[in-house]
């Protein structure tokens, strides 16, 4: 009877949390690769017509831009990692005013999407702040029509993500550093070692694990860049990404191209990870 | 006693003041903005300062037309029954997984994690049309529905509370006679508050700041306040100072949760790390 009443008591626990799982998480995913074969407008009838999906999304010029236009949010990831991470080394410690530091850097954490596409409109503008700055510093030769030139508009947009996303970077170094030891550097201090041999040989290597994540993250986030380009933008001067392409495809009904951009996002994103699990293992 | 040279503790600062600059300076611009007159704006530089910044005139036309103080509304209701969800859900699963030993418990664990590596955008596509045959797209339910599911961050959270709980609370609750029902709702559930609190804050933070989901699936006259927004922002019709005001409007709230809340953020995030 108590075994009974303890199954009960599980199934009853799971069960909800469980068909949400399956229902927005697996089956979606399951359903899309078998969309993917297909012309489905969203209704009428079903049509298999193989590949040819992926085909048109590798071989029109347009569709591969966009996910080369992932590359540039890749490479600004960089910056923004070593940014973060020295951020949280230096403020890794007691001193004055480290409170309001804390307090100020984490803000861009704090702001959506669209709050931040305003902000940098502002910035990045004809008559906006950066042009402003540089005439101020008197480098009028530097001023660019930044969301205009086709050359620039998708590097200027993409280093908009170092000044977004750099704080959940931080956030997440300073507390691996936070659960260092202190003994550890109580230790050092009395051997003689200096700061730098601190960082160094302590700090660096005890969130190995932490940077790691975070450069995974960098990579997948970097496939799944939506906002930034889409409310700035909205896709237009050669900004566009591929989930810009899929809410496109959605919204004029084509979901079978939809179902195929999706499962590519799906299947680079299961790249990384695998890649993350390889070279973990090695480690 | 501390290791700090001088030169280290300049660098500190230097860098550290260096770092605030760099977040302000996109900011002050959209302050100066919203306190501008519309003509004040077309004939002054977007670095120089409002002439009066008492002017709350973009305040006021922002809240009246942009319909802001209605998405509000609809952000906090929605807000509430996802958070209401999420949280009580992710602690049932939590205690099960963590007090119980049961067949299939692994591969409950494995169908929870794996979902971390399924992004959100890749399935929309789909759902989307499930829930457009099921009419419930744009009504806010349809937002809810997606909100109130159990992610793994948020069970690592409850896990890592439930380890600093005894079994022996447990145990002597039953002995007592209290049924498993009985013994998490009113035992162990009351005594995992900071574990809620935690993922109340953060994941509140990361619903109201989601852009992807409600402008996906409200659409009309049901609007989050992100969505309401960006309505706002891309007609352009509306004069860009107005949209100025409205932003620092929908910043408030943030900052409220950034000034009082602040400690559980940075705690927050630092454990869901170590898991």
């Amino acid at each position: 009877m108590k075994s009974k009443n303890r199954s009960i008591f599980i199934i009853s626990f799971l069960v909800l949390p469980l068909i949400h799982l399956i229902i927005f998480s697996y089956v979606p995913i399951i359903g899309n690769f078998v969309l993917s074969l297909t012309n489905w407008k969203g209704f009428g009838d079903i049509q298999f017509i193989g590949m040819r999906n992926y085909q048109r999304m590798f071989t029109n010029t347009e569709y591969i831009k966009m996910f080369k236009n992932c590359g540039w949010y890749f490479l600004a990831a960089i910056p923004q990692l070593i940014f973060a991470l020295l951020l949280a080394v230096v403020i890794n410690g007691k001193f004055r005013g480290l409170n309001v530091f804390k307090g100020i850097l984490i803000i861009p954490y704090l702001l959506n999407g669209v709050i931040i596409s305003t902000i940098f409109i502002i910035f990045f503008n004809n008559g906006g702040s950066l042009n402003a700055i540089l005439e101020w510093l008197h480098l009028d030769g530097l001023k660019h029509q930044w969301l205009q030139d086709l050359k620039l508009v998708n590097p200027a947009i993409a280093s908009i993500s170092i000044w977004r996303y750099y704080g959940m970077n931080f956030i997440m170094f300073f507390g691996a550093l936070q659960a260092i030891p202190t003994e550890l550097f109580e230790a050092a201090t009395l051997d003689g070692c200096t700061k730098w041999q601190e960082i160094r040989y302590i700090s660096i290597p005890f969130i190995r694990k932490v940077l790691f994540i975070n450069i995974l993250l960098s990579v997948s986030g970097s496939i799944q860049v939506f906002e930034i380009p889409y409310i700035m933008m909205n896709g237009s001067n050669g900004t566009g990404t591929p989930v810009i392409m899929i809410q496109q495809s959605m919204s004029t009904n084509r979901v079978g191209f939809a179902a195929a951009l999706s499962v590519m996002v799906f299947v680079i994103v299961l790249i990384v990870v695998g890649l993350q699990k390889l070279l973990v293992k090695e480690d | 006693m501390s290791n700090e040279t001088k030169l280290y503790k300049v660098i500190r600062y230097v860098f550290l003041i260096a770092a605030c600059i760099f977040v302000i300076i996109p900011l002050v611009p959209l302050i100066f903005m919203a306190f501008k007159t519309g003509a004040e704006y077309s004939s002054t530089s977007v670095l120089e300062p409002p002439k009066n910044f008492l002017n709350t005139y973009n305040f006021a036309y922002a809240i009246r037309v942009g319909k802001l103080g209605r998405a509000f509304i609809y952000t906090a209701i929605i807000l509430t029954i996802s958070l209401f969800f999420q949280v009580t859900m992710t602690a049932m699963v939590a205690y099960v997984l963590h007090r119980f030993d049961f067949m299939f418990k692994k591969a409950v664990k494995i169908m929870f994690t794996l979902t971390m590596f399924i992004p959100v955008v890749a399935t929309q596509n789909l759902i989307f049309r499930m829930m457009y045959a099921v009419g419930l797209v744009n009504t806010m339910w349809s937002v809810i529905i997606l909100y109130s599911g159990v992610g793994i961050v948020g069970i690592y959270i409850m896990l890592n509370q439930l380890d600093n709980i005894s079994r022996e609370i447990d145990e002597a609750a039953m002995i007592d006679g209290a049924g498993y029902y009985y013994t998490f709702l009113h035992i162990i559930f009351p005594l995992m508050k900071p574990a809620c609190t935690t993922m109340i804050i953060i994941n509140g933070i990361g619903l109201y700041n989601d852009f992807y989901i409600p402008n996906l699936y409200l659409n009309r006259d049901v609007q989050t306040f992100t969505v309401a927004l960006y309505k706002f922002f891309g007609s352009m019709s509306t004069p860009f100072e107005i949209v100025a005001a409205a932003i620092i409007i929908g910043m408030i709230p943030i900052m409220i949760v950034f000034i009082f809340l602040q400690k559980y953020i940075y705690n927050g995030l630092a454990g869901s790390v170590k898991m």
